[in-house]
């Protein structure tokens, strides 16, 4: 270290590549280790639902190979259709997980495909944090860019989908973005078919992974067209901009699941629509060149306006005739944001495409959500060609995080991006003191080391400057800290050359520190702890987050005595480790679509729905059949062969993601479907109250998924002060106690009730009258004519025979739930 | 339209000459009279305005063999009903949708009744508020159902649909008159920016004014991060009141909701921390004099101290179980 050091200040660029790589290889080791809570916690398992799908996906390519991957027909899913799981995924997560095991087991390092999918998002946030750094390096300078990479490495908004275990297409996806930016920026920089080619490929990694590249695709022709639009074209936009567009047009289309989207649908039209432009705009600045100015003027307008009305008349006419097809569902409740509500439950009832309130804000980026504003206010002051695109993308992934809580994922990277131009500009003024002595803070000694490395850039310029510097760090450089904190004096002049290059003569530079001296030292401590502390607020939020919000891997749930001890409910692996035993290969489980990626991936049974939610009229028997009584339900049951229902029932231990809870949204769906059937209004009181107690409607209480849920529960007494039957999740006591089946028999319920399996009966031999056989008419029938009827006599003490009654326990269950009807009438 | 339904009244009367007597003749007679009236009326108008008295003989008296949607209102601005007229073009559109569906005839009706013109209509039915929606079935009496839920459904045409085909299965689709409010103001707005563009040509500095753009973009960002459009969608109130106390309060009390007024505050300390860090930042640029930069970086320094701070205590207050503060708690 020492001897680095010494060489290091011989040569300050060398120096700065020092701080720099080390604070980027901690950024990654922080940004891993921070990703580790539930890992240490539980164990290493895939989190969630969609992981598990993807997980499943990774196993079958890495056990079969790609080519079997990609013409999977997977017969276990959405029974009876199944799924051609090749062409309706992203399969760039998979190939990268499959390949990174290939290569690590070529290497004799045997890892389980599991640990590899486990630990795929943190490797992947040490990519995206080093990318990050490059991408506003382009935009900014070194100091800010080390701020970015330190904020993504820790900011909660992309650890919320990235820790260990979240083995989905957004942890490669983040990386894949700010890449390809950095790649598009510099192409935009350098003007050279070699950067924009790069881009295209790296885009081309983004379709494979991710179904965010349609912001990337809209994102970069909006740039180029506002460039256009602000007079800044030039042949670097052009040449960088038709290579990208071609290449990574032709690129995206080799993923099977976009196939021709990119020239069929509106979402792709946006870039389509600017390449064409700019052709124009080339074609008529050849033009202007041979022609006077008059004439040009008039023949400008004229034809920039016959080419958008063209343009757009030909997108209009193309969508009405069919061979365009419209914005998506998806993206259109994007803009019209009641759409979806209305004509959409499916996409409604997912909690992530809610609108973010406030406080998710600031529970995600924290300090950063209120500071990024100033580095763009800062980006537009100076503003030149790829700052415009910082702008943009700003605030157009403001709107779109404002819309939906999941696309919060979208704006952190641009807001880390702006909020390390934020504090690397306000910092680099104070910490650049000449009198002051430094303080040599652990937290501050990073930030300065940041600070040092923007001049770092363009340090060598000013090697007479720094030799004041030198001696100190001969003296100091055994503690790396310090040896921060005396790079950090050096920086602010690189920093002020590199903003306003051109007026940083000698003379400038000596004017900036007289000045600099007369701000007084004690308001620049104070400044500088001011910041230190909201810094260090910032680091303590992101760890607390991480730890208390996004670490729990919803398979395993934990929670914690009242002296601190910790009690795992392994419910759910429980039950689906039952159903991999107990059941057929082929059984067909019942379940609503959260839990069909889990049951296939852990159960390794056939699924009617799971969360690929592509058919939704199948959703909607599968939620008319819980929403209907038993008999109608057990004709659906019937028709789509079931063997098991699978349900999830959380009033046992207070678990409130149940699904009671989610009832609702099955009826809603149900309703969309058929909605002669199932009415939502009927499953509320009159006062128009969702409620499981006695006082709830007749209609939910008889329901098949209120009688699975709470089958028996009436029996159960949790604890002296509440009644039998105390929903713990809705507080309430259960209004129909007395539950029995008649096509249904309870196969297996988990330790804690939080998972219930009941068995689907094959029908019996024939159907059970309705009623008591009337014997009384069949006699009748055998009596001879020739005796009067009155004349029929009996038979004193006879033993009555019951007849038609069998033995199986059914017909007892039968008749109870006969009572238990009636037993509800009495008590409504 | 006319002509088949005199034939069909004429048909009726003739038939009933034919064969019974008097008595209930006149009864079937008041009944033809009746739907003839109505729809004339509904031929007229959709919606049949109704006074008090014509309410008793149309809708309360019996015999009928037509359903009646009545919708109760107070349309008379000195009533300062706002939520009234709201209703009234929901309600109208609900008629008109029916008017021109497939499944209009001359068994169901719309009609409604202003307070003004019938206060004892109100108070025979025990209203005591308005605008409510009432169904009365041809056949029967009225049943619970029958009182529309204006709290739980709100007053929207399709929820107001649904509800008339659940009490009477008739199914009407609901076509709204396209709105050219929002395209007129659009073209209102662009005429209006191009007109400015056009007469202020020779000035267009400020479309390079890089302050303007610079706000402009800060100011959608902050709209963002501060959940406007969460309240956009979701339309919550400006501030609660406690119905108990009386005591109004803000800010909501969990991390799930929120008030208008409490994302109006967010955005203020947003924006007085970003101008905290602007201000920082221009304490250091040479071209100001010393004691206006000291000036402006002590104020950037307590922008950004005590804004910061406020906003994490509003945050804790949201959010139960947040251990950390800055300066306040």
């Amino acid at each position: 270290m020492a001897t680095v050091g010494l060489e290091a200040i011989k040569n300050p660029n060398a120096l700065t590549s020092l701080i720099t790589v080390v604070v980027l290889a901690l950024c990654c080791i922080i940004g891993f280790s921070s990703r580790l809570f539930a890992v240490i916690r539980f164990e290493s398992i895939i989190h969630e639902f969609d992981p598990w799908f993807n997980y499943r996906a990774t196993h079958r390519l890495s056990t079969f190979g790609f080519y079997d991957f990609l013409n999977w027909f997977d017969e276990r899913a959405w029974y009876p259709l199944g799924r051609i799981v090749g062409g309706t995924i992203y399969p760039g997560l998979m190939v990268t997980a499959g390949l990174m095991h290939w290569i690590l087991n070529s290497l004799h390092i045997t890892v389980h495909i599991r640990d590899v999918c486990v630990f795929l998002a943190p490797v992947f946030s040490g990519f995206t944090s080093i990318a990050t750094y490059f991408l506003t390096k382009e935009l900014w300078d070194t100091g800010a860019a080390l701020f970015a990479a330190c904020f993504i490495a820790v900011v909660p908004g992309y650890i919320s989908r990235s820790v260990a275990g979240s083995y989905d297409n957004e942890g490669v996806a983040i990386f894949a973005l700010q890449f390809t930016y950095f790649l598009w920026i510099k192409a935009l920089k350098t003007g050279s078919v070699f950067w924009a080619a790069c881009t295209a490929l790296s885009y081309f990694y983004m379709v494979s992974a991710w179904g965010g590249y349609v912001f990337i695709i809209n994102l970069i022709p909006l740039h180029v067209f506002v460039l256009l639009l602000m007079q800044r074209f030039s042949r670097r936009v052009y040449v960088a901009y038709t290579t990208f567009f071609i290449l990574g047009l032709l690129c995206s289309m080799q993923i099977p699941f976009v196939g021709f989207q990119p020239i069929r649908t509106s979402e792709h039209m946006a870039s389509a629509g600017v390449f064409l432009l700019l052709q124009v705009y080339c074609f008529l600045d050849y033009i202007r060149s041979k022609t006077s100015k008059a004439q040009f003027r008039s023949l400008f307008f004229f034809t920039i306006l016959v080419i958008c009305g063209g343009l757009f008349l030909g997108v209009v006419v193309l969508t009405w005739a069919g061979y365009i097809a419209p914005w998506s569902g998806r993206f259109y409740s994007l803009w019209d944001t009641g759409y979806a509500k209305i004509h959409i439950p499916i996409i409604a009832s997912v909690s992530e495409h809610q609108p973010t309130t406030w406080s998710s804000f600031f529970f995600d980026l924290h300090i950063l959500s209120c500071t990024f504003p100033a580095g763009l206010w800062f980006c537009v002051q100076k503003i030149n060609d790829e700052r415009v695109f910082v702008v943009l993308y700003a605030v157009f992934a403001a709107y779109f995080a404002g819309v939906m809580v999941r696309l919060m994922l979208t704006l952190t990277p641009v807001v880390c991006i702006l909020a390390g131009i934020t504090f690397s500009n306000t910092l680099s003024h104070f910490i650049k003191d000449d009198d002051t002595p430094v303080k040599s803070k652990k937290e501050g000694s990073k930030k300065k080391g940041t600070k040092s490395s923007d001049n770092g850039e363009y340090a060598p310029i000013q090697n007479e400057d720094s030799d004041g510097g030198e001696e100190d760090h001969h003296q100091e450089n055994q503690h790396g800290k310090a040896l921060y904190d005396k790079a950090g004096k050096t920086s602010h002049k690189g920093s002020k050359k590199a903003l306003s290059p051109g007026t940083g003569t000698g003379a400038a530079y000596k004017k900036n520190k007289q000045e600099n001296i007369g701000l007084g030292a004690n308001l620049k401590g104070l400044a500088l702890m001011s910041m230190l502390l909201i810094l260090m607020l910032f680091v303590v939020h992101c760890t607390w987050v991480t730890s208390n919000a996004y670490s729990s891997p919803s398979v395993v749930l934990a929670s914690y005595n009242n002296d601190g001890s910790r009690v795992i409910l392994d419910d759910f692996r429980e039950a689906y480790h039952w159903l991999r035993q107990n059941t057929h290969d082929r059984a067909r489980v019942m379940s609503w679509w959260d839990y069909g990626y889990q049951i296939a991936g852990m159960a390794n049974r056939t699924t009617l729905v799971d969360n690929n939610t592509w058919n939704n009229s199948h959703i909607a028997l599968v939620g008319k059949a819980m929403a209907s009584t038993e008999e109608k339900s057990i004709e659906i049951m019937r028709m789509l062969d079931v063997d098991y229902v699978l349900i999830i029932f959380g009033g046992m231990i207070g678990y409130s993601g149940d699904d009671i809870n989610k009832f609702l949204w099955m009826v809603r769906i149900a309703e969309g479907e058929h909605p002669q059937d199932i009415k939502e209004s009927k499953y509320f009181t009159p006062n128009g109250e969702f409620r499981v107690d006695r006082e709830g409607s007749p209609t939910l209480l008889n329901c098949l998924m209120y009688k699975m849920s709470y089958y028996r529960f009436g029996e159960l007494q949790l604890d002296f002060r509440s009644p039998p039957g105390f929903d713990r999740t809705r507080n309430a006591e259960i209004g129909n106690k007395d539950i029995s089946f008649e096509h249904l028999e309870e196969a297996f319920t988990s330790e804690h009730w939080l998972v219930r399996i009941y068995k689907v009966l094959k029908p019996a031999n024939r159907k059970p009258l309705g009623h008591p056989l009337k014997s009384k008419r069949y006699k009748q029938k055998y009596i001879s004519r020739k005796t009067n009827k009155k004349k029929r006599g009996h038979i004193k003490n006879k033993y009555s025979v019951k007849k038609g009654l069998r033995t199986r326990p059914l017909s007892a269950s039968k008749s109870a739930g006969r009572r238990s009807r009636t037993g509800t009438k009495r008590s409504l | 339209m006319q002509l088949p339904n005199y034939l069909f009244v004429l048909c009726a009367m003739v038939l009933m000459l034919l064969c019974k007597p008097s008595a209930s003749k006149t009864k079937q007679e008041v009944l033809n009279d009746r739907v003839k009236q109505l729809m004339e009326w509904s031929s007229r108008r959709t919606v049949i305005q109704m006074t008090g008295s014509k309410f008793s003989t149309y809708v309360k008296s019996k015999p009928r063999n037509y359903s009646m949607i009545v919708m109760f209102t107070a349309l008379n601005p000195k009533r300062g009903c706002s939520v009234c007229q709201e209703a009234n073009d929901e309600f109208t559109i609900l008629a008109n949708s029916y008017r021109f569906s497939p499944s209009y005839g001359n068994s169901l009706f719309f009609a409604s009744v202003d307070f003004d013109d019938g206060p004892d209509t109100f108070q025979n039915l025990g209203l005591n508020s308005a605008p409510a929606f009432m169904h009365f079935p041809a056949k029967g009496k009225k049943k619970s159902g029958d009182t529309y839920d204006i709290q739980r459904l709100g007053y929207h045409a399709d929820n107001l649909a649904k509800w008339l085909a659940e009490r009477t299965e008739i199914v009407v689709r609901i076509f709204r008159p396209p709105n050219y409010t929002g395209t007129v103001v659009l073209v209102l707005l662009f005429s209006l920016a191009g007109g400015l563009l056009y007469v202020r040509r020779n000035s267009l500095e400020f479309l390079f004014n890089k302050n303007f753009w610079g706000s402009l973009a800060i100011f959608v960002i902050l709209a963002m991060t501060s959940g406007q459009m969460w309240n956009h969608i979701r339309g919550p109130p400006y501030y609660h009141r406690n119905p108990q106390t009386g005591s109004i309060s803000y800010i909501h009390g969990s991390s799930q909701g929120q008030l208008v007024a409490e994302t109006h505050i967010v955005m203020v300390v947003n924006a007085a921390i970003v101008a905290g860090f602007v201000l920082l930042h221009e304490a250091h640029q040479p071209k100001n004099d010393m004691s206006k930069r000291k000036v402006m970086a002590v104020a950037g320094l307590i922008l950004v101290a005590f804004f910061f701070s406020l906003l994490m205590s509003i945050f804790r207050q949201k959010y139960q179980g947040y251990p950390y503060s800055f300066l306040l708690r």
